[in-house]
């Protein structure tokens, strides 16, 4: 689709998601405002990273999807350099080796995977016929467990999570046959005894336990849940209204700026705000699944429809777990919460989708 | 054509699995507004009220206890206010660091660090506050007013200490108070059904009584709680105080007790071990109570130090035992009169009924004997002279006679083996000997020879000195009685002993022959003749703790103190009509009539005059 038609100069973008893009940073930004109680410094800091990261998004959706089909290796091996280097040389804050410096700002390369991943998964499955072979899927299938286990080892659950989801959708939907997913999926539940003993730390454990039955803790993990329905449950319909939430300005919810602001949303808004943002969600999420059904190969549907796929499921993920519904694990609510790796992942992401979807085959391979 | 194929294939699959995906994650999206949705609105009436409490607390504000009276209205116990310095070990990281910054201004020099460590760790861990400092000074006050923003777990606050007037003095009867029982907080709950935060209203200086009128009048001395809501954040911090309902000032307790007759019970007694309870014969109220050694209640009410406290309960004295109530000691020959009444009851005697006293009497049955106090008896001896004597061969033959059946029923009438009094904290009731107690708890059948030991108090029979007190007043009064009590209870029943055949001559020659005991030239408290403005009947006892066979044997056993005999008494006064009855035991005191009988004529003198 083009925005300005001149000989020379062409600009590609959706207005959908441009619109509502925008619509959900300025919702974010104001949403931050309240959360961070008027710190005009977090404020501002994320107000420049939601203009940086529009224009970022402009400017990728720009070059047509073969370049990102040429470079998706290069794009991929670098993220996993960076994350590599985060761990052994990156800043260790809270126990984790999840940043790399830069001086301004850090950036965290485990945000970036989930996108380049599935960039690169995609450009080496759209070369496979179908239906995809058992090597074929061997080999992303490891390389999809390489990416979970170095971000897991940063440790940083939430991030792997979402890159091991991202990998899976890819393979899903590259065409991987229904009677692998279905022996997969039966190996994993029956391993879960033997992930749950050796492969989780003893605070995950108590996160899963806590979910299943909040009430058995209510001051130790428990807390934290407990807190953000009491945000939500107390918003009501329309809410307590801007910098009213009482769960958030006196320190009972907790991370009220990261993980948590969905629970200051839902205690100043109310239902009604929560709605809205759902919807807004919604109709970015669907007009991405209309442009990876309408594009012009199988790269650029792949990549769509993974990329929208993560986007969705970050957003579930993120206020599962605000209301309780599952465990507790480090997941931003995009282009929303506090960070700008996260945010600016989801603008190249989308910068990606809107160039795979407003550049139109012109000549028929 | 094979590649258009693949690529139909390849785009119809991919458009299935995508939106099967869609369909999947909308599904997700209706369960997460569906959970949004119960939380906000199906649920958002408790979740409101749980962000409320959240931010807001509630807490129980002391109402000023009630002050305590003695009979003539001297005040015994009040309040004094005092700004204490209270930390809240829950939100303190540091304890050292904290104590260092604040020694820097406040003189902690009376801290005991360790025992301070303790109860910080007890505090913390049940979220309790705790007094740094008790009444700092006012320039101490100004001091931490000006770094009060330094502190967040450190606060000023006037609370109320109990103060009794004389501390050792009503220790064991009044009582001290202490931080209530979780029964106590339970109960407040509830009383507050507003309260939800059961451990922070710990935290304002709640008191309950914890032993004695304190303790059995606490609802009626502790008035109404009034409330104060905070909000609060995630941290505790106070943001702003309102009171919610003003306290109500607790009751004042108007006693019976004495202030001059425990001034002077307490000098008299010269902390050795023993007890004096006096009372009211108009009213049957004690007037005084005192257990002896004592302590000071209001170190135990407003804090002693470890070192301290370990001093008193590793006493061998003893101090905290209230003799009063709950000390077991044989009443000894004191139990004459009451034998004397069973006898000219049942009309196993009359006055002129008398017997030869050589010394001892021989239980027939199996040639045991049983020794008078005094060598080669009393000679010939009537009742009248048994008593005033104190003559035991006359008490072992009587007893000898009588019925255990029927005379377990005479010493309960004289209040043995009961509760005395309505309102004393902890009365040990005891028991009153007989054959099926005896089957019960010793194994072994009832002897004669036990029947004869009762006779003079001895054996098995035992009894506090409060019992002893009531059965002085229930002699004195001549039968009629009520139940014993720490103020002037107007709704007591009178009540009467059912005697069959006993006349008021009877009870009068009783009396004589009391006040005998010290007027008559052969008295066994003669020695009190003089000590005295007032004519006075008393019976003496001497409570032996072994059994011996003769007097020598007793010089070998009173080398250690503590296997000396018991000095008793029982007296009341003046004759003739009666107005207080009081009961002296002294333990080890070793003769009832020269070291009990002082100290119950100086409180008969004090009550008296």
């Amino acid at each position: 689709m083009r925005f300005l038609d001149y000989k020379i100069f062409r600009i590609y973008y959706d207005p959908y998601l441009f619109f509502s893009i925008f619509f959900l940073s300025t919702l974010g930004l104001f949403f931050l405002y309240s959360a961070s109680q008027g710190d005009l410094s977090i404020f501002l800091k994320q107000s420049a990273f939601v203009v940086i990261g529009l224009g970022l998004m402009i400017l990728v959706s720009q070059p047509d999807p073969q370049v990102y089909f040429s470079y998706a290796n290069g794009a991929f091996f670098v993220t996993i350099a960076l994350i590599i280097i985060a761990i052994f040389f990156g800043p260790t804050i809270n126990g984790a080796n999840r940043w790399i410096d830069l001086g301004v700002t850090t950036i965290q390369p485990s945000e970036f995977c989930k996108i380049f991943l599935p960039v690169f998964l995609s450009a080496y499955l759209v070369q496979k016929s179908l239906p995809i072979n058992f090597k074929s899927t061997l080999i992303p299938v490891l390389i999809i467990f390489a990416c979970f286990m170095l971000v897991s080892l940063q440790p940083d659950l939430g991030t792997a999570t979402l890159i091991l989801l991202s990998g899976l959708f890819i393979l899903f939907l590259a065409g991987l046959n229904w009677k692998f997913i279905g022996i997969s999926f039966g190996v994993f539940i029956l391993s879960l005894p033997f992930l749950w003993n050796n492969f989780l730390a003893p605070f995950q454990k108590q996160r899963i336990a806590t979910l299943l039955n909040p009430e058995s803790d209510p001051f130790g993990s428990g807390w934290n849940i407990a807190q953000s329905k009491i945000a939500i449950g107390s918003g009501g319909f329309f809410g307590k209204g801007f910098g009213e939430g009482t769960q958030a300005n006196l320190y009972f919810l907790p991370e009220s700026e990261t993980d948590f602001i969905f629970a200051v949303i839902g205690e100043e808004f109310g239902l009604l705000g929560i709605s809205i943002l759902m919807l807004t969600y919604f109709f970015i999420f669907f007009r991405c699944i209309y442009l990876a059904i309408t594009a012009r190969d199988r790269f650029c549907r792949l990549v769509i429809g993974s990329l929208s796929l993560v986007f969705i499921s970050t957003f579930v993920i993120n206020v599962g777990m605000v209301i309780g519904i599952l465990p507790v694990v480090g997941m931003p609510l995009p282009f929303i919460s506090q960070g700008g790796s996260s945010i600016i992942s989801f603008y190249i992401a989308f910068g990606i989708i809107v160039s795979m979807a407003s550049h139109k085959k012109l000549i028929p391979r | 054509m094979s590649k258009l194929n693949q690529t139909y294939v390849e785009v119809r699959s991919f458009t299935e699995r995508i939106i099967l995906a869609s369909i999947i994650f909308f599904v997700v999206g209706i369960v997460i507004f569906a959970q949004v949705f119960s939380l906000q609105v199906l649920n958002f009436d408790s979740y409101e009220s749980a962000a409320l409490n959240n931010k807001t607390e509630t807490l129980a504000i002391q109402p000023l206890r009630g002050i305590i009276y003695d009979r003539n209205n001297n005040i015994l116990v009040n309040n004094i206010p005092s700004f204490d310095l209270i930390i809240v070990p829950s939100r303190v990281e540091n304890l050292d660091l904290l104590l260092q910054h604040i020694s820097s201004f406040i003189n902690l020099e009376d801290l005991k660090i360790e025992d301070f460590r303790l109860q910080f760790n007890e505090a913390k861990k049940f979220n309790r506050e705790l007094t740094l400092k008790r009444n700092i000074t006012e320039e101490e006050k100004i001091k931490f007013a000006v770094r009060n923003h330094l502190f967040e777990a450190v606060f000023v606050e006037q609370r109320y200490l109990r103060n009794s007037l004389y501390p050792e003095l009503f220790s064991h009867a009044l009582g001290y108070v202490g931080n209530p029982s979780e029964e106590k907080l339970t109960s407040l709950k509830t009383q507050l059904n507003s309260l939800n935060n059961i451990e922070q209203t710990y935290t304002s200086g709640l008191i309950e009584g914890k032993i004695g009128a304190e303790n059995i009048y606490d609802t009626f001395l502790s008035g109404e709680f009034g409330t104060k809501q905070r909000e609060v954040d995630a941290r505790g911090r106070t943001l702003s105080e309102e009171i919610v309902s003003t306290p109500k000032m607790g009751s004042d307790l108007y006693t019976s007790l004495d202030l001059a007759s425990h001034q002077a019970a307490f000098s008299a007694m010269q902390g050795r071990r023993g007890a004096i309870v006096a009372v009211d014969i108009q009213t049957g109220s004690i007037v005084t109570l005192f257990s002896s050694p004592t302590f000071s209640s209001n170190k135990l009410s407003n804090g002693i130090s470890q070192d301290e406290f370990k001093i008193l309960i590793e006493s061998p004295d003893k101090p905290f035992f209230d003799r009063a109530m709950r000390g077991r000691y044989p009443p000894a020959s004191a139990i004459k009169p009451a034998i004397a009444i069973y006898g000219l009851d049942n009309r196993l005697i009359d006055w002129k009924f008398s017997i030869e006293d050589p010394g001892f009497f021989v239980l027939p049955e199996d040639g045991r004997i049983y020794r008078d106090w005094k060598e080669g008896g009393h000679g010939k001896t009537n009742l009248f002279k048994a008593i005033t004597q104190s003559s035991n061969t006359y008490f072992f033959e009587l007893a000898y006679r009588s019925d255990i059946k029927s005379l377990k029923n005479y010493f309960k009438d004289f209040g043995l083996g009961k509760k005395a009094c309505l309102d004393c904290f902890n009365e040990d009731s005891v028991f009153v000997p007989e054959p099926e107690w005896k089957i019960k708890e010793h194994n072994f059948g009832w002897f004669k020879g036990d029947t004869v030991n009762l006779g003079v108090g001895q054996g098995y029979l035992i009894a506090t000195p409060v019992q002893l007190a009531k059965y002085a007043y229930i002699l004195a009064n001549k039968g009629v009685h009520k139940d014993l009590s720490l103020t002037f209870n107007s709704t007591k029943d009178s009540k009467e002993l059912e005697l069959r055949n006993l006349s008021q001559d009877d009870w009068s020659k009783i009396h004589e022959s009391m006040v005998n005991v010290i007027e008559g030239n052969t008295g066994t408290a003669r020695r009190l003749k003089n000590l005295k403005t007032f004519t006075v009947a008393a019976k003496t006892g001497t409570a032996e703790l072994v059994s011996l066979e003769s007097k020598e044997d007793y010089e070998e056993t009173r080398l250690d103190s503590n296997l000396r005999d018991h000095a008793v008494i029982i007296a009341f006064g003046p004759i003739p009509n009666p107005r207080y009855a009081v009961s002296v035991v002294v333990e080890n005191g070793e003769s009832g009539g020269s070291v009990a009988g002082p100290i119950a004529i100086d409180v008969l003198e004090a009550l008296i005059k």
